[in-house]
């Protein structure tokens, strides 16, 4: 648990010294952070050698949360719209991914619609198709504020279920639809085995990389809107909307956008989901889904990327280290042996419902507070910053 | 000033250098990922054995839900598996080791339920125990291209169908429709044109049934009348109004217990009092005690892949004592017989393995393969040498009572319909 915490954007602090040339090179290079940064980057590099596929599938998962969950947080965290939709566009994002890179098949009985495009265009379509649903929805998301789009959004899921139960042609309906795998520069990411360095590598651990990349490319731009002009602008909608329009920020046409963008961040984290699950069922883009995303921003820090990212590692690898570690905990029994206690299952959520309890209780402005002391008075000595926001 | 700096920036950016190379080398070397294949090594009594199997054990999975929306028939499918493990164990095992269950509950949440399965498919032989159709199919690629571990699914749709490793025990519920509609037109409750009502979930199971209504349909110059609702749906009054309006002279329900009460209840209150029939999931014990009990018992009828756990049949009443012995304070549901079949049948495929000195998960799928004609004793003899078929077309009748344990008595025998016979699947 303690490398996954700080799943941040691993480079993000040296670079962005040594960009603003604040404290100058040598300065970030004698700081510890710098080598703890540099460390978890090699850490984070050299897992797939290491770990079977039952880590590097939930650091997947945690990661396609993580490019979700910054998205979620540009929305509302950053701009203060809720959306309870975000489920929604990442189900667009897979399906439009399966859609095109699919050949036609007959799977079932059902005859599904594929358009065979190569690999990488249908990862670069599928977030633009999922972009362009969140355009369709901008009219709605450009008027509405607050709870009242939250609600509005709700409708998203609603229909998405709909769709995606029925539209059997082109979701394969109840039992979903495989995924196909992507092919790029070359490489097939699926489970045909490389050797690497002796080491076999199978979908997980090319994908791992995938993903990381992915992140990084995500978490950077994120922060580049964040800390840009639009980001002030959103912040301004957030914090006062009638201050912002006087100011000459177009309110309307900011929140469209940036519902747009998330719409986005969805999308892409809906394409990589689907690479891992390596099949879309429709049970999953569902209310809890999209509850999940508002509980990793929440629980992470509300609108910074390193928030959205903390969030989404906390939430999406806890109950699996819980579930798959609780039949060590005490007072659980295991399932089926009639003994009394409480069930491994039950009693990970529990403790999940406690974590995510203490958490918001303890630390109010989320995970991305918490730091580490010895870290934090060698930096405030050193390299005096101003607050992070 | 400058000078140092820049020595002491080289000589840092060296040591990084030098750590990630050492990282890099020093990977292959301790990973434990480097060389696996143990595939086929031999014990000492010249059987080949594969992943998971130990000298002592022979693990096997049970992917289960338990706080989810199965969580009842999850409970008593895994409550009999364990039973049947502890049988296993007290007679000595299979080929000299112990069954161990590893069970995860999933919940039914799809991530959950993928992530279970990876964990636990490098530990295990095979799996006893899939909830949920939806995961089943979305590891189906994987469990065939390289896992190959034997699986057996408590789904029975027919979408399941084909794989060699992924195999259903019993009718899947196209068929059982079909049966549950002959028996009513053998006792007469419907005539050739007569309009039948068909309630069912949206999903594979009750589109799986639909297939099976309407095709039993067309043979006996039926009309079906359909309605589709969610699982959550829970009223059917607006189901009973519109199928009375349509003049339908019975309903098949493939849906949940709560929908079959609800249907039964209302259309009984209604003075509609035809007759309903319900798939093997469309009852559970517990309806009888609602207020629809009365109408369940007299309009109601369950077609089954197996005999009831009420059944004076010795393999059902023996299930029904040890089961009741071990978990006193838990209900008798049809969900024990499914579990304890389920477990009966891979331990038969353990065994013929056994003795083909050949344990490895090929070895396992093969045994299962030339299992023609297995009776498991409860009722209905399954022939497993197909893959792209169930594994019987037999279905069991049953009719609701509230003195039988587990709430439902024969009222007639596995009986495999004419149609049933003749449905092809994956037209």
């Amino acid at each position: 648990m303690s490398d996954t915490d700080q799943r941040t954007p691993p480079v993000a602090p040296p670079a962005e010294e040594a960009k603003s040339g604040r404290p100058g090179r040598s300065a970030a290079l004698r700081t510890p952070r710098t080598y703890a940064w540099a460390a978890f980057a090699i850490l984070l590099l050299a897992l797939p050698f290491y770990l079977d596929r039952f880590w590097l599938q939930a650091g997947l998962f945690a990661m396609a949360a993580a490019i979700a969950a910054i998205g979620l947080n540009l929305l509302t965290g950053a701009t203060g719209q809720l959306s309870m939709g975000h489920a929604f566009f990442l189900a667009v994002g897979a399906y439009s991914y399966c859609v095109l890179a699919a050949d036609p098949v007959t799977e079932n009985g059902h005859t599904l619609t594929g358009f065979g495009l190569p690999g990488w265009i249908a990862v670069v379509l599928a977030v633009g198709i999922s972009g362009i649903a969140g355009g369709l929805f901008s009219p709605i998301a450009g008027r509405l504020r607050g709870a009242y789009l939250g609600i509005a959004t709700l409708a998203l899921i609603f229909i998405g279920q709909h769709v995606l139960f029925n539209a059997s042609n082109l979701t394969g309906g109840f039992n979903g639809r495989s995924v196909p795998p992507l092919s790029l520069f070359g490489i097939t990411f699926d489970d045909s085995q490389t050797l690497v360095g002796g080491i076999p590598f199978e979908s997980a651990e090319k994908l791992w990389y995938v993903a990381l990349a992915a992140l990084l490319f995500c978490a950077f731009f994120a922060r580049g809107v964040l800390r840009g002009r639009p980001g002030r602008a959103m912040n301004a909608i957030r914090d006062h909307r009638i201050a912002a329009g006087v100011m000459g920020v177009p309110v309307a046409r900011y929140r469209a956008s940036v519902f747009v963008l998330s719409s986005m961040y969805a999308g892409g984290a809906g394409v990589l989901l689907a690479l891992v699950f390596q099949r879309t069922v429709p049970e999953y883009f569902g209310m809890i889904l999209s509850l999940e995303f508002l509980a990793m921003i929440v629980i992470g820090g509300l609108g910074s990327v390193r928030g959205a990212v903390i969030g989404a590692a906390f939430v999406s690898l806890l109950p699996q280290l819980l579930t798959r570690y609780s039949e060590s905990l005490p007072l659980v029994t295991a399932p089926g042996t009639g003994a009394g206690g409480i069930a491994p299952g039950e009693a990970s959520r529990y403790l999940y419902g406690a974590a995510v309890v203490a958490v918001v209780l303890f630390l109010p402005g989320g995970l991305s507070r918490l730091r580490f002391p010895n870290l934090r008075s060698i930096r405030s000595t050193r390299t005096p910053r101003k607050g992070s926001k | 000033m400058k000078a140092r700096t820049v020595r002491k920036n080289s000589r840092a950016r060296a040591a990084v250098l030098a750590t990630a190379l050492a990282l890099t080398l020093g990977v292959t070397g301790c990973s434990s990922k480097a060389g696996t294949g143990s595939e086929g090594k031999e014990d000492e009594k010249g059987v080949r054995v594969g992943d998971g199997i130990t000298d002592k054990t022979i693990p096997l999975g049970a992917l289960t839900d338990l706080t989810g929306v199965y969580a009842s028939l999850g409970k008593s499918i895994t409550q009999a598996q364990q039973l049947w493990a502890k049988e296993v164990n007290a007679a000595g095992g299979i080929c000299g080791r112990k069954v161990e269950l590893v069970v995860r509950d999933h919940g039914y949440d799809p991530q959950k339920a993928v992530s279970a399965y990876t964990e636990l498919e490098p530990k295990v032989a095979g799996f006893v125990q899939f909830i949920g159709s939806p995961f089943v199919a979305a590891v189906k690629q994987r469990v065939d291209g390289q896992d190959k571990g034997l699986v057996l699914p408590q789904a029975w749709s027919a979408s399941l169908l084909g794989s060699p490793s992924i195999r259903t025990i019993g009718t899947t519920y196209d068929i059982e429709t079909i049966n549950a509609i002959d028996f009513l037109l053998t006792q007469k409750k419907i005539t050739k044109g007569d309009r039948i009502g068909h309630v069912y979930f949206e999903g594979d199971y009750g589109e799986n049934a639909l297939q099976g209504s309407k095709y039993a349909a067309e043979k006996a110059g039926l009309t079906i009348v359909e309605q589709k609702i969610k699982p959550t749906d829970n009223d059917m009054s607006a189901q009973v109004a519109a199928l009375k309006q349509a003049g339908v002279k019975a309903i098949v329900v493939s849906a949940g217990p709560r929908q079959a009460a609800s249907l039964v209840g209302v259309a009984a209150a209604g003075r509609f009092g035809v007759p309903v029939i319900g798939n093997n999931s469309a009852f559970a014990p517990q309806i009888l005690a609602t207020p629809a009990g009365p109408a369940l018992m007299k309009n109601y009828h369950v077609a089954s892949p197996s005999l009831p756990i009420g059944s004076p049949e010795p393999g059902p009443a023996k299930l029904a004592k040890d089961y009741a012995a071990a978990y006193p304070k838990d209900d008798l549901d049809n969900g024990v017989v499914a579990g304890y079949s389920a477990g009966k049948v891979y331990g038969e495929a353990l065994t013929k393995a056994c003795a083909d000195k050949n344990l490895t998960r090929e070895g396992i799928g093969k045994a299962l393969l030339t299992m023609k004609s297995y009776e498991n004793g409860f009722g209905i003899t399954h022939d497993f040498s197909d893959p792209k078929a169930p594994s019987t077309r037999q279905s069991v009748i049953m009719q609701p009572d509230s003195k039988t344990p587990g709430g439902l008595k024969v009222v007639q025998e596995p009986t495999a319909s004419k149609a049933a016979e003749e449905f092809t699947f994956g037209e």
